[in-house]
C-alpha cells in the first residue's frame, strides 16, 4: 500500500500500471503511424527551412539579370558558358544545314521541314546540333571563317569576361559610415547628387519621370494592346496607386542601383590591373575605396562558370533561387493567411456562439450573405484597383477567407457553452472574455489548427491564381504563380520554365495535403476521410 | 414547400442587392476612374464626357440611378469598348463561359460519383487506390498548372488537339472542348470522388443497409437503390460552392485555351476601371451563383426527407 502511494499510479488487479494519455497524446501517436502524413511533415518542414534560410544560402541573388544568360536550359553539369556555345552553335548550324553546308539524310531533312512547319524549334536544333557534331569530328563539316571567328570571339568572352557582384556599398555620410541600403530617400538623394555634380531638385524630376516610364514599360509589357490614351491613363493610375511613398521607394532603389554602378565602374580600373599582373583568383572577394568617398566591398567571379541547375528565366535571372525565394512568399501568405483568417474567425464565431440571441442571428446572416458571394471575383477588383502589393494580397485574402471557420467556432463554442466546466467558471464570476479565451478556445484549438493546415494550401493556390492572373506578387520578387504565369506564354519553346516551378509547387501542396489529413484523422478520428 | 421556395426567392433579393451596393461602391472608391488618363482633353471637355455617362452627380444619385437601370435589366454602355453596351459584352460571351462550366460540372460529378462509389464498394482494392491517388493529385495540381501542362503535352508533344480555338465559334470542331472541360472539372473531381467514397463508406455501415442485406437484396440494388440517395446528400451541397469555383476556375482555363468566355472581361475590365463591366459581371456571375445555391437547396430539401421546410 505504501508503495501504491509512492508512486500515485493507478494499477489494476494485474498490477500493470495505467497511464492515462492525454488526447494530444494519443492524436500524435496516431499521426506517427501515418507514414504518408510523416514524409509530408517532413518535406513541408524541409521546404519551410529552404525558404527560411535562402539569404543564407550559397544562391546566386533572384533579381540578378546576366542578360548574356538567357532563357539558359537546366543543367547539372554544364556552365553557363557551354550553355551559351551549345546554343550559339545550334543557331550556327541551323543556317549552315539552311544554306545547304550541313548535309543529312534525305529523311532527316524532310523531318526537320516538318517540325518548322510544327515549329517545334527544340527538337531542330537538338537534331541538328548531334549532326553538326558528328560531321564536325569526322571531318566532313568545317566552320566558315565568320562563323569561326563568332565562335572564337564567344569563347573568348567565356574565357575573360568576368561578372563583379557588389556586396555592400558603404560611405562616410555627415561623419559616421553608412551603408547605403539603411540611409533614407533624402540622403541617397543628397549622396547621388552630390556623386553626379547636379542640382538635387532636376534630379528629383528625373528620377520621378524615372519611375513613370518603368511603369509605364511594366504595364505595357503585361498587356500588348495598350497604346496612346489607354497607356497613359493607366500609367497615371498606377502613380497614383503608389502615391509620394512608393515612387520614393522605387526612386531609392534606383539611386542604389545608380550608386553601385558608379562604385563597379571606379572600382573597375583597380580589378582590370589585378586581372592584368594576374594577381587576382577566381573567385576574388575584397574592399576597395575608391577616390569619390566610397567604400565598396565587392566579390569577381568568372561571368560563365555560373552554373543553373535549373535554367534561367527571360532576363537571365537564376530560376533556382527566384524559385526559392518564390517559396517565401507563397509559404509566408499561406501562413499569415491562415492566422489572420483564424483570428478574425475565432472573434467572430466565439461572439457569436457565446451570446446567442440577436448577436448570433445578426453575425451569422453576415456570414451566409458574404458566402453568396463570388468572393474571389471581389479579390480580383480589389487587387486590380488597390495596387498589386503584397499587403493588399494579404488584406484581400484574409478579408474573405474566414467564414468557415467562423461557423466553426461559433459550433464548437455553444457544444462547448453548457459544460460543467464553464458554469464552474461563471459560478466563480469569471467575465465572458475570459471565459470564452482561457476556458473555450483552447478546448477548441486542435479543431482549429487542424483545419487551419488543410487551409494552408487553398491559401497558396488562392495567391498564385492571383499571382498568375498578373494581379499578385509584382516582380522583381516572385511566387510560384507568377513564375508559373510567366513560363505559360514561352512554354513551347522552353517548358522547363513551366515544369520545374510546377513540380516544386505541387510536391508541396502534396505534402501540405497530406499533413493535413494526416493531422485531421489523428484528432478527430470520426471524420476520417471526409472533406 | 412551396412557401420555403417562395421565402428563399425573396431571400435572394438582399444578398444581389448587397452584392451591387458593395462591388458598385468598391469600383469607385479606388483612385483613379475610366476617363482619367485623357490628359490632353481640355478640362470642358473631359467634363462633358463625364456628364454624358452621368459621372458629375454625386455619388449617391449615380447609385440610384445604376439601382434603377439595373432592376429594368439595363447594365449601362461600357466605358473603354466605346459603343458597346454592357449587355451586349456579356450576351456574347456568357454563353461560352456557361457551357464550359456546365460541361466540367457534369463531367466531374459523373467521374466523381461513380469512381467515388467504386471505390467505396470496393475498399482496399486497386479500383479504391487508383481513383483516390487520382484525387489526390487533383487536390494537389492547381488548375493554372494542369492546364498549360495539357495543353503542352497533348496540343504540342502529341498533337492531338488543336492549342485554340472554341467549337461555340467559327465552326471548330467539338474536341475543342475537351481539354478545357478536363481541366476545369480535375480538382472537382477530386472533391466529388473523395466526398462520395466517405459517405458512401458510413451509408453502407449503417443499419438499413444491413436490414436490406439482410433480406437478400441485391448487391446492386442496395448501392443504387437504398445507399445511393442517403449518400448524395454531402455531395449536393458541395456543389453549391463548387460552382464558385467553377466560375472563378474558368477564368484561367479560358485564358490558357483562349476561350472567348467571360472571364477576360472581367479581368481586363478590372484593371481598365471599366465601371459599369466590372459592377455587370459581377452581377451576372452573382445571379449564377445565388441561383445555383437555390437549386442546391431544393434538391438537397428532396432528396433528405429529414428536412422540412416550413
Amino acid at each position: 500500500m505504501a508503495l501504491f502511494r509512492k508512486k500515485e499510479i493507478a494499477t489494476n488487479e494485474f498490477n500493470q500500471v495505467i497511464v492515462g494519455t492525454s488526447l494530444t497524446k494519443e492524436a500524435w501517436k496516431r499521426l506517427k503511424k501515418n507514414k504518408l502524413a510523416v514524409v509530408g511533415g517532413v518535406i513541408v518542414i524541409i521546404y519551410t527551412l529552404i525558404a527560411l534560410c535562402a539569404s543564407l544560402l550559397p544562391i546566386y541573388p533572384y533579381d540578378e539579370a546576366i542578360t548574356v544568360h538567357r532563357n539558359l536550359r537546366p543543367s547539372l553539369t554544364k556552365t553557363a558558358g557551354d550553355l551559351m556555345l551549345e546554343q550559339e552553335m545550334k543557331n550556327l548550324f541551323f543556317q549552315a544545314w539552311r544554306q545547304g553546308r550541313l548535309e543529312l539524310s534525305d529523311e532527316e531533312d524532310a523531318q526537320i521541314e516538318a517540325w518548322v512547319m510544327e515549329s517545334k524549334t527544340n527538337q531542330v536544333w537538338d537534331l541538328v546540333y548531334a549532326r553538326g557534331m558528328e560531321a564536325l569530328e569526322a571531318g566532313s563539316f568545317e566552320w566558315n571563317s565568320s562563323e569561326q571567328s563568332r565562335i572564337d570571339r564567344m569563347l573568348n568572352n567565356i574565357e575573360t569576361e568576368t561578372q563583379i557582384t557588389i556586396d555592400k556599398v558603404s560611405v562616410v555620410y555627415e561623419g559616421k559610415t553608412m551603408n547605403i541600403e539603411d540611409m533614407s530617400y533624402e540622403e541617397l538623394r543628397g549622396l547621388y547628387a552630390s556623386l553626379l555634380g547636379v542640382d538635387e531638385n532636376t534630379l528629383e524630376e528625373s528620377l520621378v519621370n524615372e519611375v513613370r516610364s518603368a511603369v509605364s514599360n511594366e504595364l505595357r509589357s503585361k498587356d500588348s494592346t495598350l497604346s496612346g490614351e489607354d497607356l497613359d491613363s493607366s500609367v497615371e493610375m498606377e502613380m497614383d496607386a503608389l502615391g509620394e511613398d512608393g515612387i520614393h521607394d522605387r526612386a531609392s532603389t534606383n539611386i542604389i542601383g545608380y550608386i553601385e554602378q558608379i562604385a563597379q565602374r571606379s572600382a573597375n580600373s583597380d580589378i582590370q590591373a589585378m586581372i592584368d599582373s594576374g594577381s587576382m583568383t577566381f573567385p576574388y572577394e575584397g574592399t576597395f575605396d575608391l577616390s569619390n568617398g566610397l567604400h565598396v566591398e565587392l566579390e569577381v567571379t568568372k561571368m560563365h562558370e555560373r552554373r543553373y541547375i535549373f535554367g534561367t528565366d527571360y532576363l537571365g535571372r537564376d530560376l533556382l533561387s527566384r524559385i526559392i525565394y518564390g517559396s517565401q512568399v507563397s509559404i509566408a501568405v499561406g501562413i499569415v493567411g491562415t492566422v489572420t483568417s483564424i483570428f478574425i474567425g475565432i472573434l467572430v464565431g466565439s461572439l457569436a456562439g457565446y451570446l446567442g440571441g440577436k448577436v448570433d442571428y445578426y453575425l451569422m446572416r453576415f456570414v451566409d450573405i458574404m458566402y453568396g458571394l463570388p468572393y474571389m471575383l471581389l479579390v480580383i477588383i480589389c487587387m486590380a484597383i488597390f495596387g498589386r502589393q503584397i499587403v493588399n494580397l494579404f488584406f484581400a485574402l484574409a478579408l474573405v477567407s474566414w467564414l468557415t471557420i467562423a461557423r466553426m467556432v461559433r459550433g464548437q463554442i455553444m457544444s462547448l457553452k453548457n459544460q460543467e466546466y464553464v458554469e464552474a467558471a461563471r459560478s466563480m464570476g469569471a467575465g465572458t472574455m475570459h471565459i470564452i479565451f482561457k476556458h473555450m478556445i483552447p478546448n477548441s484549438l486542435s479543431i482549429i489548427i487542424v483545419y487551419s493546415t488543410i487551409r494552408i494550401p487553398a491559401f497558396i493556390m488562392q495567391e498564385s491564381f492571383l499571382s498568375f492572373l498578373g494581379l499578385g506578387v509584382q516582380a522583381p520578387y516572385a511566387s510560384w504563380g507568377s513564375l508559373i504565369g510567366d513560363a505559360v506564354s514561352s512554354m513551347a519553346l522552353y517548358p522547363y520554365k513551366l515544369i520545374i516551378p510546377s513540380i516544386v509547387m505541387v510536391i508541396f501542396l502534396f505534402s501540405m495535403n497530406f499533413l493535413g489529413d494526416g493531422l485531421r484523422d489523428a484528432f478527430d478520428p470520426q471524420t476520417k476521410n471526409q472533406l | 414547400m412551396t412557401k420555403y421556395i417562395i421565402r428563399r426567392l425573396i431571400g435572394m433579393i438582399p444578398t444581389l442587392f448587397i452584392i451591387i451596393t458593395l462591388s458598385f461602391f468598391i469600383v469607385r472608391i479606388a483612385p483613379g476612374g475610366p476617363f482619367d488618363g485623357e490628359r490632353a482633353l481640355p478640362e470642358a471637355v473631359k467634363r462633358n464626357i463625364e456628364a454624358k455617362y452621368h459621372m458629375d452627380e454625386p455619388l449617391i444619385v449615380q447609385y440610384g440611378r445604376y439601382l434603377f437601370d439595373v432592376v429594368r435589366g439595363d447594365l449601362g454602355p461600357s466605358y473603354k469598348y466605346k459603343d458597346y453596351d454592357v449587355n451586349t459584352l456579356i450576351a456574347v460571351s456568357l454563353p461560352n463561359s456557361v457551357v464550359l462550366g456546365s460541361m466540367a460540372m457534369i463531367v466531374a460529378i459523373i467521374f466523381g460519383v461513380s469512381l467515388g462509389t467504386v471505390a467505396a464498394v470496393r475498399q482496399n482494392t486497386l479500383l479504391d487506390y487508383i481513383p483516390m491517388i487520382l484525387a489526390a493529385f487533383g487536390l494537389s495540381i492547381p488548375l493554372f498548372v494542369f492546364a498549360p501542362l495539357l495543353q503542352q503535352i497533348f496540343c504540342m508533344q502529341l498533337g492531338w488537339f488543336p492549342t485554340t480555338g472554341w467549337f461555340m465559334n467559327n465552326g471548330a470542331p467539338l474536341r475543342t472542348a475537351v481539354l478545357p472541360v478536363i481541366a476545369l472539372s480535375f480538382a472537382y473531381y477530386a472533391d466529388i470522388a473523395r466526398l462520395t467514397r466517405s459517405s458512401m463508406v458510413e451509408t453502407l455501415r449503417s443499419d438499413y443497409i444491413r436490414t436490406a442485406r439482410a433480406k437478400g437484396m441485391k448487391n446492386s440494388t442496395i448501392i443504387f437503390k437504398h445507399a445511393m440517395k442517403g449518400a448524395m446528400l454531402p455531395i449536393v451541397s458541395y456543389l453549391g460552392p463548387a460552382f464558385a469555383g467553377i466560375l472563378t476556375g474558368s477564368i484561367v482555363v479560358e485564358q490558357v485555351f483562349l476561350v472567348p468566355g467571360l472571364g477576360k472581361f472581367f479581368v481586363q475590365s478590372s484593371f481598365n476601371r471599366d465601371y459599369t463591366l466590372i459592377v455587370g459581371v459581377v452581377i451576372v456571375y452573382s445571379a449564377i451563383l445565388i441561383v445555383m445555391n437555390f437549386i442546391v437547396d431544393i434538391v438537397y430539401a428532396y432528396l433528405d426527407p429529414r428536412i422540412s421546410y416550413k
